[in-house]
């Protein structure tokens, strides 16, 4: 008989019984308002999630602020970038760390930044560069004159500002 | 004696509580457009010519359409149709698989080449230049310069 068996002891005792839909222990046709949520599968799409982002964590920052006008080249070869005096060619005008500036007034400028960072005596060789940031379909004659500028300036390195791929 | 009991139940409430703060941290600073550089070394001021070691350059003038002439400086008894080569651009642009191509030809002839100067023209797009820099480095090219105009 069922009843002796240990199948009809656990079956009545069962929360899943008194939870049925078809046969309610309890309450008639009363629709049970409990979902159920399978939280094992839940845990692993949350910790493929943290995987995923702690893999694409990157802890240099956002250094460079992208307006959306801008598009800049991409590279394969690119390194990590450095925060460094950054010079933006933007529609045209120029800009020395958000600041618009007049090409004219360049070179003072780049001198002046380079003076203040040796003086500081807080610098390394690194930080003696510039980092150039223009949209990728910009021409070479209003970058040239950043360029120019930073080598009478006496910056030794310039930084192009790259989309990493 | 009583056997200890070896299942235990794990808080899933808390776990999951955790694991939302940690996703919820990482998707708000996580950063989705990787901005990278291209190094380039600029010359300041003047050095003594007898100074300087005599090491082989290669020059890249970038033309209109993208093409680009190939020179060789400082590498005798180099042929003079490697010496001078030139690349046809493609679509405009640099056309990236006869760089790579020819670039890696040249390395292979002269193993200590690491030296390289790109002379852009005024009409020469920032995405080119970056492109060809790309190639050098891919070959090896490691020290880079840029020509100002």
């Amino acid at each position: 008989m069922i009843k002796d068996t240990i199948l009809e002891s656990t079956a009545l005792e069962s929360p899943l019984k008194a939870a049925s839909q078809i046969k309610p222990k309890t309450g008639g046709l009363k629709k049970n308002l409990v979902a159920s949520v399978i939280l094992t599968s839940l845990i692993d799409a949350f910790s493929i999630l943290v995987i995923y982002l702690l893999v694409n964590f990157s802890n240099t920052g956002e250094i460079l602020y992208l307006s959306k006008d801008m598009e800049l080249p991409q590279s394969e070869q690119s390194e990590v970038l450095q925060r460094t005096t950054l010079v933006k060619i933007e529609k045209g005008q120029m800009y020395i760390e958000d600041k618009p500036i007049e090409p004219s007034e360049l070179v003072e400028r780049l001198v002046e930044i380079k003076k203040s960072l040796t003086t500081e005596g807080k610098y390394t060789e690194d930080m003696l560069a510039l980092t150039l940031q223009a949209d990728r379909r910009i021409k070479y004659n209003e970058m040239s004159q950043v360029i120019q500028a930073g080598s009478h300036a006496g910056f030794s390195e310039i930084k192009f500002a790259v989309l990493a791929n | 004696m009583k056997k200890k009991e070896l299942n235990h139940e794990l808080s899933l409430i808390a776990f999951i509580s955790l694991l939302s703060v940690l996703i919820c941290s990482l998707l708000l600073t996580s950063i989705w457009v990787h901005i990278g550089a291209i190094n380039v070394k600029q010359a300041v001021g003047g050095q003594a010519l007898e100074s300087s070691e005599k090491k082989p350059t290669l020059w890249a003038k970038m033309q209109t359409q993208g093409n680009i002439v190939f020179q060789l400086e400082e590498a005798p008894g180099v042929k003079k149709n490697i010496r001078v080569f030139e690349v046809q651009g493609r679509d405009g642009g640099v056309n990236k698989e006869a760089v790579y191509t020819h670039l890696t030809t040249l390395v292979k002839l002269l193993p200590n080449l690491q030296t390289a100067l790109v002379k852009p023209n005024a009409e020469t797009f920032y995405e080119d230049i970056i492109v060809l820099m790309d190639q050098f480095k891919k070959v090896g090219l490691v020290d880079l310069g840029v020509s100002p105009l």
